[in-house]
This record gives C-alpha cells, structure tokens and sequence, in this order.
C-alpha cells in the first residue's frame, strides 16, 4: 500500500518538473472534491454554501446571456487605464525623489502620509467631486497604483551606489545617459516589485470601488448578488477574481520581476 | 570621562533624531498653511473642501460628545480581534505545513490563491453569512491576514536550509527545542514581513467593509457624512485614518520586521 502510494507520489513529482502548470492544478482538487462533499453532506444550508456544480452552472448561464464577458472587460479595461496612468506617473515622479536630496526632504513624508490614507478612505469625498462613474473609479486605481510604484522607485534609485554614478560621471557620461545607462537599469527591479505590488492593491480596490460605487464590473456582480441574496454568484465572482488575479501574477508579473531581479538585481543565476 | 562620552553620544543621538522628526514634520506644516490660505482664497464652496478651521471644530466636537473616539475604537478593536485570531490559527499551521517540503509545494497554490482573494473580496459573502456587524468585518479582517500570514510562515520554513535543521537533529534536539529554536526563529522574518502586508491589506478591507456592513467605525463615519456632504468629516476621517496607519506601520511594524531580520534574517547589521 505504501509502496504504491510512494510511487504515485513519485510519479507526480516527476511530472511536476516537467509541467509546472499542473502542480499548480492539481492542488485544487482535494479542495474542490472537500467542497463538494461537504455541500453534498449538507453541513451548512445549501442557501449559504452551494455546491461546485450550480457555481459551474450559474457560470454557464452568466456567460451564455453575456453579462459575464462584458462585466469582466469592463472591470479590466478600468484596471489597465488606472494602472497605466499609475505607472507613467509614479515612475518620473519616484526617479525625481529618489535623485533629489531636496525633493525627497520634501515629498517623501508627505508621500507616505497619502499613501497611508488608504484609496479606499478617498471613495466618499471622489463621489462628491466626480459622481458615480468611471472618473471615481480611475482615481481611485490611479492613486492605489501611484504609491508602491513611486516608493519602490525611489527606493531603487537611491540603493544604486554612489561609486555607480561617479563611475559614469567620470567616463563623460551626459545627463540623459545617466538617467538611461545607469539610474532607470539600476532601479529596474526595484520598480518593478513596485508595479507587481501596485497593481495587486489596485485589483483589490477596483474590487472595492465596484462594490460600493459600481455599476458593472465584477465587484458590481458580487454585490448584486448579495443584495439578491444569492450566494452561488458571490462564490462565482470570487472564484473568477482569483483565478484571474493569480494567472496575471504567477504568468505575467512574477516572471517579469524575477527576470529583471536576475538581470540587473542582486541575484546571481 | 567614559560616562561622559557616553552622554555626548547620547545627545548626538537624541539631536539627529529630532532633527530628522522635525525635517519629517516640516512638509506637513507647508500644506497646512497652503490649506488655510488657499481655500479661502479662492472661496472653494466647502461642499467640495472643507476649511481647515471646521476639519479642526468637527475633530474637537467629535472629541467632546465621544463619538469620534468610539468610531476609532470600534475600529480599532475589530482589527486587533481579527489579527490575533489569525495569527493564533495561522503561525502553528503554516509551520506544520512547511516542516515538510513536499506538503507545502503541494499546499502552496490554494493558500497562494486564497491570499490573492484576501479582505475586501470576502465583504459580500461574509455580510451574508454573519449579517451586518462585528461578526462580518471581523471575519474580513481575518481572512486578510490569516492566509497572508500562513503562506509567509510556510516559504519562511521552507527556506531554511535543511543542513541548518539536519545539525540541530544531529545534535539531539528534540521537538519541542527544534520548534523553539531553529523553525520559528529561522522563519519569524517571513512572518513578520507576511504580517506586515496582512496588516496593510486588513486595513483597507476594514475601511471598505465599514463602509458597506456596519454602523460604527471609521469607515461608516466616512460613508454617512458623504450623504450629508459633510466634507469637513470626511476629510477628518481621512486624516485620522492616515495617522494611524502611518503610526502603527511606522512605530511598531516596521521596527519589527526591521529587528527581526537584523536578529535572525540575512541582513546583517553594519
């Protein structure tokens, strides 16, 4: 029995190392099979805990009217405008702080003030200025994106050492090259932890700005359901938030990082 | 001579840090000024910007009647309840999970998910399965930090070197002493760090939770005084906030991730 066992486990393994995705798949089973059981057994009433099957069920039907599909880019196109404007703004602004003695004296208390505000704390007072609507929403991405892009920046440029630049100056390296050559590589991984992390809080406040201000959006859909009492789609948006925010991370972002990290950071392949 | 050279350095201390709190307060006095002079000024309707005068009255009036100190409380007292419900349940199980390195490549894909899910996507469910009220945000609050933190403390065990465990084994150490010994200090920076960004992640979710699911806390304040164009709340709310996430992240998290990775992480002090 342990034999087999321990082969079957060996086999995996061996088949992990040769398809990473399916270790990350296959960990979700025993999960899911414990779900169901438990909705099958009727632990908690099936008002509050419904089963896998009417999840995949309500999916079928959210998708085959649409609303799905168009709530999904709606909540995507507004997290890709609020990051996009985050990080054009956040990487100058962290460049100039973290170059500047004088602008960091100046910016970086105030920096870490707003940051910890919190973006979710602006919602009530965006409503008054902007309304309901997509101004509030890329506000509020905007501003979540902002900070961990401008502070890990700053913290990049300034870890850069000063032999570094002095090198640079004294090869006849002008402003530009500078700014190209030495401090914007230097500062890369740094940066971009910066991006994975806002992007992060920036999914979850979109999340939140949906929920409270929204009118479509996958947030919308969660709370929407809630106030119809309808627990399968609250589960259903939760399942979709997930899955998507992990592919993004664990594909996309976390890659990115980790090569950048090997190619100008700190870590030695 | 000694004692006195101990107390030069000393004062050189004392003056370094004062000098930098002062440097750190002084950006913060220009944008009060600024406030106070600008908005008048331009006579911005104080619908859409409070003054400053009447952000400073509603601080004082919320003081005296006790209402802006029981919103802080409630707020306060939900986040404790829910970091140290987490923590009770998330360190044991994240260093079980981790002692063996097949269990916790296996385990780390569900807890990473459910960490990308933390705080504020729970608001829906968790309103309709406690009602509004304690029940619900506390249980954001927890599940914010408690994935967050188990996950940190299964990589934290997972990293050290097993030559480090396979020592202590070597040299008798029982259970109990490679728990308390090598496991949990080897793995307490990752914890302190996973507890940081729970933390981080439980205040955002507390504000949102508050605004949608209860009817006291700072996150309600903020929220009412909005159907009442109540600007000058609003941007107290905002400021109070503020101030004590910037204090609890800065005088008692970030000190202790700090020490704690100088103690038993890879930085080494100068």
């Amino acid at each position: 029995m342990t034999t087999l066992l321990l082969r079957a486990w060996s086999r995996y393994l061996r088949l992990t190392t040769h398809w990473p995705s399916i270790g990350t798949i296959v960990p979700f089973i025993p999960l899911i099979v414990a779900w169901w059981l438990v909705t099958e057994l009727q632990v908690f009433p099936r008002v509050f805990l419904p089963g896998p099957a009417e999840v995949v069920r309500s999916f079928g039907a959210l998708v085959y009217t649409g609303v799905l599909p168009e709530y999904l880019q709606d909540s995507i196109v507004r997290l890709a405008v609020g990051s996009f404007w985050g990080i054009v703004l956040g990487i100058p602004l962290g460049i100039l702080v973290g170059l500047s003695q004088r602008a960091h004296k100046a910016l970086w208390p105030v920096l870490l003030f707003f940051q910890a505000i919190g973006d979710i704390a602006w919602l009530p007072i965006l409503v008054i200025w902007f309304g309901y609507g997509l101004t509030t929403m890329t506000v509020v991405i905007v501003y979540t994106v902002i900070f961990p892009v401008v502070l890990n920046t700053v913290l990049g440029v300034r870890s850069i050492p000063i032999t570094m630049h002095r090198a640079a100056l004294s090869l006849g390296a002008s402003r530009t090259r500078m700014l190209w050559e030495v401090v914007l590589p230097g500062a890369l991984p740094n940066v971009m932890t910066g991006l994975r992390n806002g992007l992060g809080y920036g999914w979850r406040a979109l999340i939140a700005t949906e929920i409270i201000v929204g009118t479509s959006g996958i947030g919308f859909l969660m709370f929407d359901a809630r106030r119809a009492g309808s627990v399968v789609e609250i589960l259903l948006g939760m399942i979709i938030l997930g899955t998507l925010w992990y592919i993004v991370d664990s594909w996309i972002l976390a890659p990115i990082e980790r090569a950048t990290g090997q190619r100008w950071g700190l870590v030695t392949k | 001579m000694q004692a006195r050279r101990f107390l030069q350095a000393e004062e050189a201390v004392m003056r370094h840090w004062l000098s930098s709190a002062l440097w750190f307060c002084a950006p913060f006095a220009v944008l009060l000024v600024l406030w106070a002079v600008l908005i008048p000024y331009f006579e911005v309707n104080p619908r859409l910007f409070p003054h400053l005068e009447s952000v400073v009255q509603a601080g004082l009036d919320g003081i005296k009647d006790g209402t802006l100190v029981r919103h802080i409380g409630a707020s306060l007292m939900r986040v404790t309840v829910g970091t140290v419900l987490a923590l009770v349940f998330a360190i044991p199980l994240g260093i079980a999970m981790g002692v063996s390195p097949a269990v916790s490549s296996f385990l780390t894909p569900p807890f990473r998910f459910f960490s990308v899910l933390a705080g504020i996507a729970w608001i829906p469910v968790a309103s309709l399965w406690f009602g509004y009220g304690f029940g619900a945000i506390t249980f954001v609050i927890f599940n914010a930090v408690f994935f967050i933190v188990t996950y940190n403390t299964l990589l934290g065990v997972s990293t050290i070197p097993l030559q480090v465990r396979n020592a202590a084994a070597s040299l008798g150490a029982g259970r109990w002493a490679m728990l308390t010994e090598v496991l949990l200090p080897g793995a307490l920076p990752n914890i302190v760090t996973g507890i940081r960004t729970g933390l981080g992640f439980a205040w955002r979710g507390l504000i949102a939770a508050e605004m949608i699911a209860t009817n006291v806390g700072l996150g309600y304040m903020l929220f009412v005084a909005r159907d009442f164009y109540k600007t000058e709340v609003i941007v107290l709310g905002m400021i109070v906030i503020g101030v004590l996430w910037l204090l609890l992240d800065r005088l008692l998290l970030a000190p202790i991730e700090r020490a704690t990775s100088e103690r038993w992480g890879l930085v080494q002090r100068a």
